[in-house]
Formats: structure tokens, C-alpha cells, sequence
């Protein structure tokens, strides 16, 4: 491990391992709202749309200044937020059509000052192209500053109003209803999204800024259904996804840091989906494989005890042929010596004929009783 | 403190208007609901009757009208007015117990920065076995059936002991052992003395669940007990021609279905 411990001797390795954990935790734990607001989509419009505010910071700035660029990219933003809330309230338009505009007349708005700053020349115009797709290694000690103040301050406002936020995510009307001051705490929310895209730009920019919103949160709701630990995975996933992007491109050269950091991210998404217990795409594939064996078993069961009863004959030997006939299909060959490994059904030989007979144990009888496929379950 | 409008009235609503753009939803509505019945508001689809609700509870601006509660601005009434909302309205996939959902109808009574602690916790269960649900209180709500979550909404809205209770379509979708549950509830309040306020759709079962009952099909079509206002007259004036698949209570048969209109193009039914 020597070498980890040559990259974390790097002052620039360790500020961009920092601050990618930090706008990880932030993204995902704000993400986790958003997600479950529905408001993905917003996110990604909030980021797109702080482009021209990044070139209009720099513009009034006449340098690189961080504060003045963040500035910049959180009014835009915000106007874009407004922008958006007035078509959709004032205009047939949906919210989807209105997001969409909104997203590409910012940017496209973003892309024409940033080529004609470019072309203005000077050394630090050069540096804005960046945040399109984020540059870790610029990232200074003071922006972490920044970042952590953003962070704790989203921590201290979600701890504090947690039960509020909780509710306006799940039923705004009825919070509405309750006489709580919904706009406030959606606009708050949205508000802290909206931070967190800002603090974001620098590391990972404005086009891929969204996927660290909502991979954290989308992986991180597959492993739970409460939404306390939801919240602290999301803030997890997105803190680790920072670490490796982060150790991954210091370590390989011309790997760009917030690129992998979302890839990262979005393969945690993917082994969620399939893995998670219970909501995981396998685990839900092994469930239904496992209803589909049962139905076929009590189904097997019912026939042979409808068969012993025709003959009023409890061990009634029943051919494999006429049951697969009064089914109206053959069973899979395995579920025969699956029930029998249970005990349920044995096997008999029924001379003179040759084929496989099978009849009801007194535990298979018990069995097809309790287990009729049209009894009643309970879930 | 201000001088009380109507108090005798559990809601009082005068010139409601409401509108969507340029139709009006709702139209100069005059509304009265005494304290200690069991109203069913009725009407066909577009109605207005979940924008009714919607504005008397503030949810949506009305453009012109006042209303009361008991004599009250609604802002006064907030903490003793229950609310249901429609079960389609949230998304069920959200990360939470049921008993977390109950406990959200004592939040506006915890106060800021306040959780639910274990008072809370027992009031929520408490409620929960209300409605025949404290077999699941710790369940994740995707995982009940709609009636189930139907009950747990009606549970949050008890919860909060409120005086009134306003309820939107909390018999839509649900099975037949839910709704049982659910209206034998709503009677057992509504005869502790609390006024019990439904947006329904079932014409067919509204003589015996309720006492009370507003017909609306953008204005008022009529309101009053039940007895007086569910006549073929009404029923006609509030659903029209949409009225064939309904059973319309005759003054000598007691209930007889009227025949489907012809679809042919010149007919008008008045």
C-alpha cells in the first residue's frame, strides 16, 4: 500500500479526494429528496442552466474567482427554476416540455458566452471550458472550505426539519392541508439542490452534474425502505464514488476525475438494481421463480388427491401421463422428485404398466388440503 | 378575537368560485353541512368535487367566496380539520412504515424541531388498530393492498382526534372488506359527534352510508338530508344523460334503472 500512500503525500491528490467525498456526500444526500420529490429532472435543468451564470461571474469578475463564478451559476439557475415554475404555471405546457426548454436555452445561452469569452482571449478564459465536464485538479484548498460550509449547512437544515421534509416529500397536500408553509420547505429543498449543482461544477460540470444527484439515491433506495437510512446511504454511495474517482484518475493518467466519479456511481446503480435484497431484479426473478414452483406443486397435489378421492382411495396410484393430461400440461420433470424429496408424494410401481406412477402421502394429503391453488392466501 | 360567521354551521361556504383558466370549476357555491352528520358530496366526472375539498381547505385559490369551519377561517381550524386525501395522489413507493405515515398526522401538533417520541408512537398504533391495521404497522406501505392503504390515510387523518373529518374518494379501488371497515368507522364518528365530510362515486350505496348529502355538478344541485335531496329529479339535474347506468329511486317502485338513450346523434335528454 505504499503507494496509496504516495498519492495521498500529493497536497492536489488529497484536495481532490476531499472534495469529491464531500460533494458526494452532499449530492447524495440532497439527491435522495430530489429523487423521491421526482425532481431529477430539475436537477439536471439547474445545472445546465448555470453555465451562462459561471461566464457571467467570470465576465463581472474579470478572473477566474470562485465565489463570483458560484455566485453567478446559483442565480442563473435560480432564474431557470423561476423560468420554469412561470411557463408551466401560465402556459398549457407540461413540466417536462417546460424543463426541456428551460435546460437548452440556458445552456445554448452558456455555450455562446463561453465560445465568446474564449475568443476574447486572456489566459484565465481558457480555464472556463472546464466546467463543462468538471476539472478536479483545479479544485483549491478554499473551495473546500466552501463546500464543506455548504454541506454541514444542508446536514444542520435536514437534521432540523427533518420530519417536515419527510412529509412534504411524501404528500405535500397534506402537509398543505396541515398548515405547514409547504413553499418554503419545497423551496428550501429545491434551494439546496440547486447549492449542491454549484458546488458540484468545478469537479464534475454542468453536463454530467445530475448523475451524482440521482445515482446515489437511486442505488441507495434499493437497499432499504426507510428513508433515514436511505438518506445516509445516498450520502455513502455518493462519498465513495468520490474516493475511488478520485484514487482511480490520480492513479492512471488521463483518466478525468468527474467522469469516473459518475461512472462510479452509476455502476453502483446497476448493482443495485440487480442485487438489493428483496427490490433487486434477481432476487425478485428467484422470488417468482420460487411462486411459479409452488403453484406448479400444489396444482400437482391437487390433481392426484382429486384422483384419489374419483376412486375413493387415499394411496391411489396416479400415472404421471394422466396427470400431465389433467393439467393440461406437463409439469417441469423436477417438480416430481421435489415433491417426493419433501415427503409429499412417493413413488409406486403399479404393474402391469411400466410408466411412472406417483401417489399421496398422508403429509401430501394434508398438504393438497391446506394448499389447494384456490384456497384463499393471505399475503 | 373576531366575531364568529355561522358558527352553527360545521362548514359554511358562500359564493365559492373557483376556476381553471377561463371555465369555472366550481360556481358560485352556496354550501351549509351541519356538525354530527355524514355528508357524501356526489356528482358525475368533472364535477368539481375534489376541487370542492381542495379549496375549502385552502389547497387551491378560490377566485371568489368565503368559507368557515364552525365558524372559523380555516387558518384557525387547521389542527381540528382531518384530511384524506385521494390514495393516488402520493406514491407508495416512498421509504416508509406504515405507523411512520399515521405519525404524520401528529406532526403539526409536535411543533418544529420536535419528533415523534414514544406518545406519539403509541397514539399512531392506537389509531392503526382503528382501522384493523396493527398487524402491519411496521410494514413497508408498498406492500399493502389499496384498501390497506386507504386505511392507514384515514388512520393518520384520526390520529389528530380532529372535530371534522374531509375524506376524497376513500372507497375508490378499495375491496369489499376495507370499505366495510372504513364506513363503519366514519359512522362511529360521525355518532361521537363529529362531522364526517366524503367526496363519493358509488350512487348505489349512498342512501345507507350517509345522512347528509350535496349533489354538485359545478354549481350546487341540491344539499340537505339525504332523504330529501336523492331524488330522480336531482340525480337527473346533476348527471344528465349519463344518468342510464345509475338506479334511480322512483317514487312508487322504490328503485328502477332507466334505459339506456339511444346514441343517435338528434336526441337531447333534458
Amino acid at each position: 500500500m505504499s503507494f496509496l500512500a504516495d498519492l495521498l503525500g500529493s497536497q492536489i491528490v488529497r484536495t481532490v479526494l476531499f472534495g469529491a467525498a464531500l460533494l458526494g456526500a452532499i449530492s447524495g444526500m440532497l439527491g435522495a429528496f430530489a429523487v423521491l420529490r421526482r425532481q431529477s429532472l430539475l436537477g439536471d435543468a439547474l445545472a445546465h442552466a448555470a453555465l451562462p451564470g459561471v461566464c457571467l461571474g467570470f465576465l463581472i469578475a474579470g478572473t477566474r474567482d470562485m465565489g463570483s463564478i458560484m455566485a453567478g451559476a446559483f442565480f442563473t439557475g435560480a432564474l431557470a427554476a423561476l423560468t420554469m415554475m412561470l411557463i408551466t404555471r401560465t402556459t398549457r405546457l407540461k413540466t417536462d416540455a417546460a424543463l426541456g426548454i428551460v435546460l437548452s436555452v440556458f445552456f445554448a445561452a452558456g455555450v455562446v458566452l463561453l465560445t465568446y469569452l474564449q475568443a476574447q482571449g486572456g489566459a484565465a478564459s481558457a480555464g472556463l471550458a472546464s466546467f463543462l465536464f468538471g476539472q478536479a485538479a483545479a479544485i483549491l484548498v478554499s473551495d473546500l472550505w466552501i463546500m464543506g460550509a455548504v454541506g454541514l449547512g444542508a446536514l444542520a437544515l435536514i437534521l432540523a426539519f427533518w420530519k417536515e421534509f419527510k412529509l412534504v416529500s411524501f404528500d405535500a397536500d397534506f402537509a398543505r392541508a396541515q398548515g405547514f408553509p409547504v413553499m418554503m420547505l419545497e423551496g428550501g429543498l429545491t434551494v439546496m439542490v440547486a447549492l449542491a449543482i454549484v458546488v458540484g461544477l468545478q469537479l464534475v460540470g454542468v453536463v454530467l452534474m445530475v448523475a451524482l444527484l440521482i445515482a446515489p439515491a437511486a442505488a441507495a433506495r434499493q437497499w432499504t425502505n426507510r428513508l433515514g437510512v436511505m438518506v445516509a446511504l445516498s450520502a455513502l454511495i455518493g462519498a465513495l464514488s468520490g474516493v475511488g474517482g478520485a484514487l482511480i484518475s490520480a492513479t492512471m493518467r488521463g483518466l478525468a476525475t468527474g467522469p469516473v466519479v459518475v461512472l462510479i456511481a452509476t455502476s453502483a446503480v446497476v448493482i443495485s438494481l440487480l442485487l438489493a435484497p428483496a427490490r433487486g431484479l434477481i432476487w425478485q426473478g428467484l422470488a417468482a421463480r420460487r411462486a411459479r414452483a409452488r403453484i406448479g406443486e400444489d396444482r400437482i397435489l391437487a390433481a392426484m388427491q382429486g384422483l384419489a378421492r374419483a376412486h375413493d382411495d387415499a394411496r391411489y396410484p396416479s400415472e404421471q401421463g394422466m396427470l400431465a393430461t389433467a393439467l393440461g400440461d406437463a409439469p417441469a420433470p423436477g417438480r416430481f422428485a421435489a415433491l417426493e424429496r419433501r415427503g409429499l408424494i412417493r413413488a409406486v410401481a403399479h404393474p402391469p404398466e411400466t410408466t411412472p406412477h406417483w401417489e399421496l402421502t398422508s403429509s401430501g394429503h394434508k398438504a393438497a388440503e391446506t394448499r389447494r391453488p384456490d384456497a384463499e392466501r393471505t399475503p | 378575537m373576531k366575531t364568529l360567521h355561522e358558527p352553527d354551521q360545521a362548514l359554511h361556504v358562500e359564493d365559492l368560485t373557483v376556476s381553471y383558466g377561463t371555465a369555472p370549476a366550481l360556481w358560485d357555491i352556496d354550501l351549509d353541512i351541519p356538525p354530527g352528520v355524514m355528508c357524501a358530496i356526489v356528482g358525475p366526472n368533472g364535477a368539481g368535487k375534489s376541487t370542492l375539498i381542495k379549496s375549502i381547505l385552502g389547497l387551491v385559490r378560490p377566485v371568489a367566496g368565503h368559507v368557515r369551519f364552525l365558524g372559523h377561517e380555516i387558518g384557525a381550524m387547521r389542527g381540528r380539520i382531518g384530511y384524506v386525501p385521494q390514495r393516488h395522489s402520493v406514491d407508495w413507493d416512498f421509504p416508509t412504515t406504515a405507523r411512520d405515515v399515521v405519525e404524520m398526522g401528529l406532526y403539526r401538533s409536535l411543533g418544529w424541531f420536535r419528533r415523534p417520541g414514544r406518545a406519539a408512537r403509541a397514539r399512531a398504533l392506537a389509531a392503526l388498530r382503528d382501522v384493523g391495521m396493527q398487524d402491519y404497522a411496521d410494514r413497508q406501505i408498498s406492500q399493502l393492498s389499496g384498501g390497506q392503504q386507504q386505511r392507514i390515510f384515514l388512520a393518520r387523518a384520526l390520529v389528530q382526534d380532529a372535530q371534522i373529518l374531509i375524506l376524497d374518494e376513500p372507497l375508490a379501488g378499495v375491496d369489499a372488506s376495507s370499505e366495510a371497515v372504513i364506513i363503519a368507522l366514519l359512522q362511529r364518528l360521525r355518532d361521537e359527534g363529529r362531522t364526517v365530510i366524503v367526496v363519493h362515486h358509488d350512487l348505489t350505496t349512498v342512501q345507507s352510508y350517509f345522512d347528509w348529502l350535496v349533489m354538485l355538478n359545478v354549481r350546487i344541485i341540491a344539499q340537505g338530508p339525504v332523504a330529501q335531496v336523492y331524488t330522480p329529479d336531482n340525480l337527473r339535474a346533476a348527471y344528465g344523460r349519463h344518468l342510464a347506468m345509475i338506479a334511480v329511486p322512483g317514487p312508487e317502485t322504490g328503485a328502477h334503472t332507466r334505459p339506456d338513450p339511444a346514441p343517435t346523434p338528434d336526441e337531447g335528454v333534458a
